[in-house]
């Protein structure tokens, strides 16, 4: 229907229903580029083509030019174009046509992270490196709800999911963030954002099954309660298959979520809005022998906004969570003399937060604008004694307490310079500061050049501080003796820091390219260490190990994005990442692991994806991906032992058919090219593969 | 050659080929810039909507298309309105970073990079008749007059009645028409 109306409004204004012979002759001009334009740009590459001058749009109706059609290959070109770091944006669309069944999945979109599947469920994620089994330098925010566990400072992947189709945008930012975020945004942020509640009317559901997602369901309900004031609700239910070990053995990680929730949004009064919103959630493997993995919990978040008549806007933000962690460990056969074994026992964990946030903006001037805020985070966590690993002290409450203030600064019409820093306080290390500043030139209007220097810190998790694996079990013969315990957190464990120096080139080329280059240079100090006891005659071996902070370095790198639309309906996209890492024990320190426990990280990855419109109804989408090798390290009590991932391509692919308005029914594959390949873990008979997966999907609603 | 010498047969071959080119690329049709049309549509709103006579430019002043915040349009705006003109007052294009310097000024564009201070941005304009567009999306964007969105390559127009006669503009139902209406105004 569009594509006539456009045809025939546009004929209509070159038949001279525009009146003046100016507008006839401009009409006519215009149509014959509209027309010509895609034989320019496409077959004939070379063809000279004359686009549209302003003088030719003036001369069109509203309704003509609302049937224009236009380009621009970044799909938020504002905000991508106006922002001084390297982001990457997500959108609802990429997510939909990806495939992807999980918030992991989707962020293998993400040109900038690394992404790497564990089991049917865990997954280690990073931005510029650092992507250990515990990786712990990335901060993820849901609405603006901190998701990671001050347990690791990483997070839990596996219940981090949502209705996707609710899910606005995901922001991934590689690179510090620490002056807005805080703590732990050390190496990037990746800001999950769901729609508003107004935006998500009506009735939504979603089925799937297939070989490894056996099956998936969701629903989600939105409705007016009352003249601006929505409110959803929705269920999601996701089954997982189990994964093989490399021996071919079932991996006994079948997993299985269930969660709900709701967000409310209204404006009680104009300058003000609320939001308040919150899920829940429980999940398990399904493993006979231990029990299986568990974690639940939920949470929920108010936000307030509030504008003054003076043109400053406040938000108010208090959010709760409770997270439960149930980790098994399987029973371990007696071998006596010496180990007297132990029973199957789960850790568990329960953490409560609570979270008050404060921002203020507002202008200064002609040429300020600031931006400052207060937080306030208490946390309540105990973790269960377990004869093989404990935390001590077993219940901690921590506060933590900060204020921001930030300048953007408008330095000439397109050169801003925004410095701030962050000042944050925890029971650790006390305080913590993280200053940076970015300067930001928009060349053009599609054109802009950026560099910052900022300061980040990872503050310790209880992991660094408090963990204890002990040894009792162990009955050396006499005279040996034996430690207390393999492995221990530190007390005198301090933050780790990052001064990092990126510089980013982004650019609209003509309206078919967009591009995005980031370099980074970044300098760690105080990263963790393990230690080793010096082996002494009483002890067999050269334990306890514990952390400290002996490791430094530095690591550069690149991340290119490039998308081009080479035709309307179809649309080409590439990445490339390039990492590598020195990290080594300070001089006169050693580290147990030989400074290899904290980067498991391919040097390199390229991703191609493709999208085309088969046509109205129909769409293809395809994205491979090649992962360098990654070296990975036992663990940090195992000495200096490298295992090598091997590098691997891997294919998905979904076809999808908009069989009405609502209707959608797509048939999706998952790493397509292997029945089974590795993307982590160190080399053993147990490490896990992720299989081939095949599913077929039913939409309706939007 | 006498047929072709004769301008309106060589206009309707012309349009001939230019529709069986039309149909053979399926009705497929060449982008044009996005800000250079979402220039166009600032410069019609400056036709299309009247404000009160308090708000009109005094005599002699330009009437002032503002952009406040990080300028999407780089130079497209500038060449659309250069030396158009309304009710006699030559349109000029003004260029804030932050609200508080907005003072003469007519439409109002709220760049993107605004988003996070946008209910502090309406609040300031409160009670001005100052006609407020912005083209940020994704976040939900109420209070802004009108909406410049980007929906399958094209731009459509949200118009919010209510916050338009909050401010005591009318808008001309040439622009009305074509536009997607909320708020109760009406």
């Amino acid at each position: 229907m569009s594509v006539a109306g456009n045809w025939r409004s546009l004929l209509k204004k070159a038949d001279g229903s525009a009146g003046s012979a100016r507008g006839r002759r401009s009409a006519a001009c215009l149509l014959a580029c509209v027309v010509l334009g895609p034989v320019g740009g496409g077959a004939f590459a070379g063809a000279q083509v004359d686009t549209p001058t302003a003088g030719d749009l003036k001369q069109l109706s509203i309704e003509d030019l609302m049937n224009l059609e236009v380009t621009s290959v970044a799909k938020e070109p504002q905000r991508l174009l106006q922002a001084a770091a390297a982001i990457q944006v997500i959108t609802a669309d990429d997510i939909r046509r990806s495939g992807a069944s999980s918030i992991p999945e989707a962020l293998r979109l993400a040109d900038n992270l690394q992404v790497a599947q564990i089991n049917a469920h865990d997954w280690a994620i990073s931005a510029r490196g650092f992507n250990a089994n515990l990786a712990n330098k990335l901060l993820v925010l849901v609405d603006g709800r901190a998701v990671y566990t001050p347990l690791y400072g990483g997070v839990l992947w596996n219940v981090q999911d949502c209705l996707l189709a609710d899910i606005d945008r995901i922001e991934v930012i590689s690179g510090p963030g620490g002056t807005l975020w805080g703590a732990n945004a050390v190496n990037g942020v990746i800001n999950i954002i769901t729609k508003a509640a107004q935006d998500t009317q009506g009735l939504y559901a979603l089925a799937a099954a297939g070989n490894e997602l056996h099956e998936q369901a969701g629903i989600r309900l939105g409705a007016t309660l009352a003249p601006g004031v929505y409110l959803r609700a929705y269920g999601k239910y996701t089954g997982l298959g189990q994964e093989i070990t490399t021996s071919g053995a079932g991996a006994d990680d079948s997993w299985h979520v269930g969660r709900g929730g709701f967000r409310l949004d209204a404006e009680p009064s104009a300058p003000n809005r609320l939001t308040v919103q919150g899920d829940f959630y429980s999940g398990a493997e399904d493993v006979p022998a231990t029990g299986g993995a568990g974690l639940s919990g939920g949470n929920i978040l108010s936000r307030w906004t509030h504008a003054t008549p003076g043109g400053a806007s406040m938000n108010l933000q208090f959010y709760y969570d409770h997270t439960h962690l149930s980790q098994p460990f399987a029973a371990s056969p007696a071998a006596p003399p010496f180990f007297s074994g132990f029973p199957a026992a789960s850790l568990k964990d329960d953490l409560d937060t609570y979270d008050l946030d404060f921002q203020y903006h507002f202008a200064w001037g002609a040429r300020h604008k600031i931006a400052w805020g207060l937080g306030y985070r208490a946390t309540h966590e105990s973790d269960e004694d377990l004869s093989i690993v404990r935390f001590a002290p077993t219940v901690l409450s921590q506060t933590l307490y900060s204020g921001f203030v930030q300048d953007e600064i408008m330095l000439a019409r397109r050169v801003y310079l925004t410095v701030g820093s962050k000042l944050e306080h925890n029971d650790y290390t006390g305080f913590e500061f993280e200053p940076s500043a970015r300067l930001q030139w928009n060349l053009e209007s599609t054109q802009l050049l950026w560099a910052a220097i900022s300061r980040a810190v990872r503050t310790p998790s209880r992991y660094d501080r408090d963990l204890l694996v002990p040894s009792g079990l162990i009955n050396p013969p006499p005279p040996l003796q034996f430690p207390a315990s393999f492995l221990r957190g530190s007390p005198d464990f301090v933050s780790e820091t990052l001064l990092a120096y990126e510089v980013g080139y982004r650019a609209e080329i003509g309206p078919k390219l967009a591009l995005s280059v980031s370099a980074f240079y970044n300098d760690y100090h105080r990263l963790r260490s393990t230690t080793a006891t010096p082996t002494t005659a009483v002890y067999v071996f050269p334990y306890p190990v514990f952390f400290q902070n002996n490791l430094e370095g530095e690591t550069h790198g690149l991340e290119l994005s490039a998308s081009y639309q080479m035709l309307e309906w179809w649309r080409l996209h590439a990445g490339y990442d390039l990492l590598q890492e020195h990290i080594h024990a300070r001089p006169g320190a050693v580290d147990a692991t030989g400074a290899t426990n904290e980067t498991a990280d391919p040097q390199q990855q390229v991703a191609l994806r493709t999208g085309i419109d088969l046509s109205r109804d129909l769409t293809l989408d395809a994205a491979v991906r090649w992962v360098d090798s990654l070296h990975i390290n036992n663990g940090p009590t195992s000495g200096p032992v490298v295992g090598t991932v091997p590098s691997y391509f891997e294919l998905d692919s979904g076809i999808a058919w908009h069989a009405t308005r609502s209707l959608e029914v797509s048939v999706m594959g998952r790493n397509l090219l292997h029945a089974h390949h590795t993307e982590y873990g160190f080399p053993a008979p147990t490490r896990e593969q992720t299989g081939r997966s095949v599913f077929g999907r039913i939409t309706w609603g939007y | 050659m006498g047929l072709l010498r004769d301008t309106a047969t060589r206009r309707l071959w012309r349009r001939l080929a230019l529709l069986l080119i039309a149909a053979g690329l399926l009705g497929a049709a060449a982008p044009v810039s996005e800000y250079q049309l979402k220039a166009v549509f600032l410069f019609n709103f400056a036709q299309f909507v009247e404000w009160p006579p308090a708000a009109a430019p005094r005599e002699n002043a330009p009437f002032v298309i503002g952009v406040l915040g990080k300028d999407p349009f780089g130079a497209d705006l500038d060449d659309v309105v250069r030396g158009e003109t309304v009710n006699a007052h030559p349109l000029a294009v003004a260029r804030y970073h932050n609200v508080a310097e907005v003072r003469d000024c007519q439409i109002l564009f709220i760049a993107a990079s605004e988003l996070a201070q946008l209910e502090g941005i309406l609040a300031a304009l409160k009670g001005r008749s100052i006609l407020t567009v912005t083209d940020a999306e994704g976040l939900t964007v109420r209070g802004v007059m009108i909406g410049l969105i980007r929906q399958d390559n094209r731009i459509r127009l949200r118009i919010d009645l209510q916050a338009t006669k909050a401010s005591n503009l009318t808008i001309s139902s040439k622009l009305l028409r074509p536009a997607e209406i909320v708020g109760s105004g009406g």
